[in-house]
């Protein structure tokens, strides 16, 4: 599965939405998560590509296509 | 370990941390003196000026616990946060926002990292990551808030959610009412605006005296540039508020992210300074049941009441 999928998975099961409506430009805003919600999924995403990800970086998220260049770039 | 057992300080009773510059030194240090845990608001201070706080405060503090309160949504509050680990305070207490990184500094440093939250879910989460405790604050509480409800309505799910202690925190100004919420399964208490009139707060007089003089209907609610509504005393400021936006000079960037509404930092300092038609004035919800200024000493013999039989 590419880095793209799997991350679009487990911000579908994460913040309990449906993977179409996951887009590259879709802000967290969008779709309702606060920043307690991006904490949790950085936690599962961390536990998913056994990775750090600093609080400096989270602040930086505001789409998940923020989220899938960083795990890119990373993996 | 719990961090508010007898062993650890007289009373279980914190004296929160208020920015900006509304707990300094001298209330912190009076605080800790008197059996409680005094806080120093560091939220709006250089990484110099809090150090030079802490210091001063453990002079006046005896054996007693001193703190900082610090916001996450600050831009300097790693900076702040790593000062205080350094001068050895006793604990850190933040909240406005979720660090993961301070619990690894605190753990490095051998000190306790408290969390202020206002859900079962943030208090899980900190108890995860090695919170020490968590401070439960309902909406009652002075300045930015993280929910609508009350103490008493939070306390109970959070208190059963995780194992650390929970302290309560908003509204509570006397020993009935940390009796009360002691009852529902506090651990402890922190208290703000009830050791903003006393005589150790370093706020001017006019600051104190738009306390007193406050009824239940002063108290409302603004909305801030940090993103978060916050509860303060009607005043000229807060008035015009409502009607328009500042245009703000000099912005020092304190925030890392800002509405630019108004400037929350020079409204702060306006208010403590004496200006108080031109800041906010940050108060919790009880403020109007508070009649007197006394010495932070008295105030915690009038609030230690409330354990006369804690073992």
């Amino acid at each position: 599965m590419s880095v793209d999928a799997k991350v679009k998975g487990i911000i579908s099961d994460q913040l309990e939405v449906a993977v179409e409506k996951l887009s590259m430009e879709t802000t967290f805003e969008d779709i309702d998560a606060d920043s307690l919600d991006i904490v949790e999924l950085v936690m599962a995403l961390e536990e998913e590509f056994d990775l750090e990800i600093s609080d400096q970086e989270i602040e930086n998220i505001k789409t998940v296509g923020d989220v899938i260049k960083y795990i890119e770039s990373q993996v | 370990m719990n961090i508010f057992s007898k062993s650890y300080c007289q009373y279980p009773i914190i004296q929160g941390g208020m920015a900006v510059r509304v707990s300094t030194a001298p209330l912190a240090g009076a605080a800790a003196a008197a059996g409680g845990v005094g806080i120093i608001g560091a939220t709006g201070m250089k990484v110099e000026e809090l150090r030079q706080e802490i210091r001063k405060a453990r002079k006046l503090a005896g054996s007693g616990k001193i703190g900082i309160n610090v916001m996450y949504a600050a831009r300097n509050f790693a900076d702040l946060a790593k000062a205080a680990l350094q001068e050895k305070v006793d604990l850190i207490i933040f909240g406005a926002g979720f660090s993961r990184e301070i619990f690894s500094w605190g753990r490095e440093a051998g000190t306790p990292i408290v969390a202020v939250v206002s859900s079962p879910r943030v208090a899980v989460l900190a108890e995860k990551l090695g919170a020490a405790a968590v401070i439960a604050e309902g909406s009652e509480a002075g300045g930015h808030l993280g929910t609508d409800l009350s103490v008493a309505e939070i306390l109970p799910a959070i208190k059963k959610a995780v194992k650390i202690p929970v302290i309560a925190a908003g509204g509570l100004t006397d020993h009935h009412d940390i009796k009360r919420i002691m009852e529902l399964g506090a651990d402890g208490v922190q208290l703000g605006t009830r050791f903003v009139l006393s005589e150790e707060c370093a706020v001017d007089d006019s600051f104190k005296k738009h306390y007193l003089g406050a009824s239940r209907e002063d108290v409302v609610l603004i909305k801030s540039p940090v993103g978060l509504p916050g509860r303060a005393i009607r005043n000229k400021f807060s008035e015009a508020l409502a009607l328009s936006r500042e245009s703000i000079k000099n912005c020092s960037q304190c925030l890392k992210s800002c509405s630019h509404d108004f400037c929350i930092l020079k409204a702060l300092e306006n208010s403590r300074k004496g200006l108080i038609d031109q800041g906010l004035v940050f108060s919790g919800q009880n403020v109007f049941k508070i009649k007197e200024i006394l010495p932070v000493k008295k105030i915690f013999e009038n609030l230690a009441r409330a354990f006369q039989v804690r073992s």
